[in-house]
């Protein structure tokens, strides 16, 4: 909790414990919760309609907390403080907290929307300004994270020209359903779509750009997403045609921007970030890949493409830093051998450090929604 | 992070106007027949010069469109029922046209 959350709290009227008749009651039990606060969301649990289940039985007490995302960041503190708080209503004698999650997508019903897209939550864009700085595998391991929390979750391999999603997940192939839609094949209970399932994997797209932007939009209007939290889309590397095309065929709910810690590599994620601004995607924040090498001779930390390019763009840019991930082979083998390392090495620091990211992923989104000013995602004018 | 101005609400107000409630309550309405003759496509305005390749009389007062959409969160593209729809329309650019 922070300085001025504490101030807050502090400030608040102390709502008086009703207990009636000296017997514990539903009253009572939402006075106690409302003193326990979003972190991310800056209000109280009660307020924000978390709490959906309160059963007394004498002083016994169970409660039912939902959060806006399974993936969230403090659930575990939440859980403490709902405890603590029950706890401290006279007459309790035991408090049960349990947590569940509900994903929550914009709060406006959509006028029209694609059947394809209709049913997803979040559209997550996971760019770079460019190349070979691990946005396939951040995306690949986000989208576990998202999914090892309960998630529904999704990957769209947009990079046409080098489609990688399939050789890090070792994927299946997709089927044609009686209505002409694609569907997608699942791995780990994630479904997946990318170019390289439709053709050879060692022969290379060479399309011009209408081509690709086609290919681009069928993947978004003819796949079977059916119900996701979260669709997370691989965007190729750079701010061209096929950026464009994605951002323009799908609401994208928000960008994860990928880039490495040296100088160079961030003139570019200015410009992929420009891009968004000027699509009105809203940039959720930024993951560093590369950060720096924990050497397993010598414990030594090396920085080896210089220290906290990351965090100086996001201080730069107000933008949240979701992560810095260290260099670790077993990131690579995980990649190469189609087990991301959020499933196949959990305790890495590496996969740690994405389970983080998707949980301040997911957190950014919540806030998002939470900020909703009515806008709608997605809207048709027929006229008469 | 900054949310953008975007669109609350969209109708066909009349007969040739659009109407278009923005999220900072503001409303405007637009003269569908004014919009096509202020198509941004780059037919319709040369992209380097930014200067208008369409000529206004040559756009009829009995055009409408046929169907508006919404490009990403940015803009909307209008399909006109000469078969004209090449044109984005962000709404940065609608603001900016803002007849009311």
């Amino acid at each position: 909790m922070s300085f001025l959350q504490n101030i807050q709290d502090k400030l608040r009227p102390k709502p008086a414990v009703i207990t009636g008749d000296g017997t514990l009651n539903e009253a009572a039990v939402r006075a106690a919760l409302s003193q326990v606060i979003d972190p991310d969301l800056h209000k109280d649990i009660v307020t924000l309609g978390f709490v959906q289940d309160i059963r007394i039985t004498g002083g016994a007490v169970k409660v039912t907390v939902e959060l806006t995302t399974p993936a969230c960041p403090v659930k575990e503190e939440l859980k403490k403080q709902c405890q603590t708080a029950l706890e401290k209503i006279p007459g309790v004698t035991s408090a049960d907290v349990t947590i569940t999650a509900k994903t929550r997508g914009p709060q406006l019903a959509k006028p029209e929307v694609s059947q394809s897209l209709g049913r997803i939550k979040n559209i997550v864009a996971v760019a770079s300004g460019k190349g070979g700085v691990g946005k396939s595998t951040s995306a690949v391991n986000l989208a576990y994270a998202l999914a090892k929390t309960g998630a529904l979750v999704g990957i769209l391999d947009a990079d046409v020209y080098g489609p990688s999603i399939p050789l890090m997940t070792k994927v299946g192939a997709p089927e044609q359903s009686r209505d002409g839609m694609i569907l997608p094949p699942k791995i780990n209970g994630i479904k997946m779509i990318s170019v390289s399932m439709f053709g050879s994997a060692n022969k290379a797209a060479i399309l011009r750009g209408p081509m690709a932007g086609q290919i681009i939009k069928q993947f978004l209007t003819q796949v079977a997403w059916e119900d996701l939290d979260y669709l997370i889309i691989d965007y190729p590397p750079g701010t061209g045609d096929i950026q464009l095309t994605l951002s323009q065929a799908a609401p994208i709910t928000g960008a994860v921007i990928i880039t490495t810690p040296q100088e160079v590599a961030l003139i570019d994620v200015r410009k992929a970030i420009n891009m968004f601004a000027t699509l009105k995607v809203p940039v959720l924040g930024i993951i560093e890949t590369m950060s720096y090498f924990v050497c397993d001779g010598c414990d030594k930390r090396h920085e080896i493409f210089r220290a906290g390019g990351g965090a100086r763009l996001a201080g730069e840019t107000g933008l949240a830093l979701l992560g810095e991930i260290p260099i670790d082979p077993r990131v690579t083998v995980g990649s190469d051998e189609g087990k991301p390392i959020v499933t196949s090495d959990e305790n890495a620091p590496a996969a740690q450090a994405y389970m983080a990211a998707a949980g301040k992923t997911a957190a950014q989104l919540s806030i998002l929604h939470a900020q909703d000013k009515g806008v709608l995602d997605h809207f048709s004018v027929v006229w008469n | 992070m900054q949310q953008d101005l975007g669109v609350r609400a969209i109708r066909q107000f009349d007969e040739r106007t659009l109407e278009i409630t923005w999220s900072d309550e503001k409303t405007c309405r637009y003269d569908v027949v004014n919009l096509r003759r202020r198509c941004p496509c780059a037919l319709c305005l040369d992209e380097w010069t930014r200067k208008p390749i369409l000529k206004p009389e040559a756009i009829d007062e009995s055009i409408r469109p046929v169907r508006i959409d919404s490009v990403g969160r940015y803009a909307l593209s209008i399909k006109f029922s000469d078969g004209h729809g090449t044109g984005i329309y962000t709404y940065q650019m609608l603001r900016e046209l803002n007849p009311q």
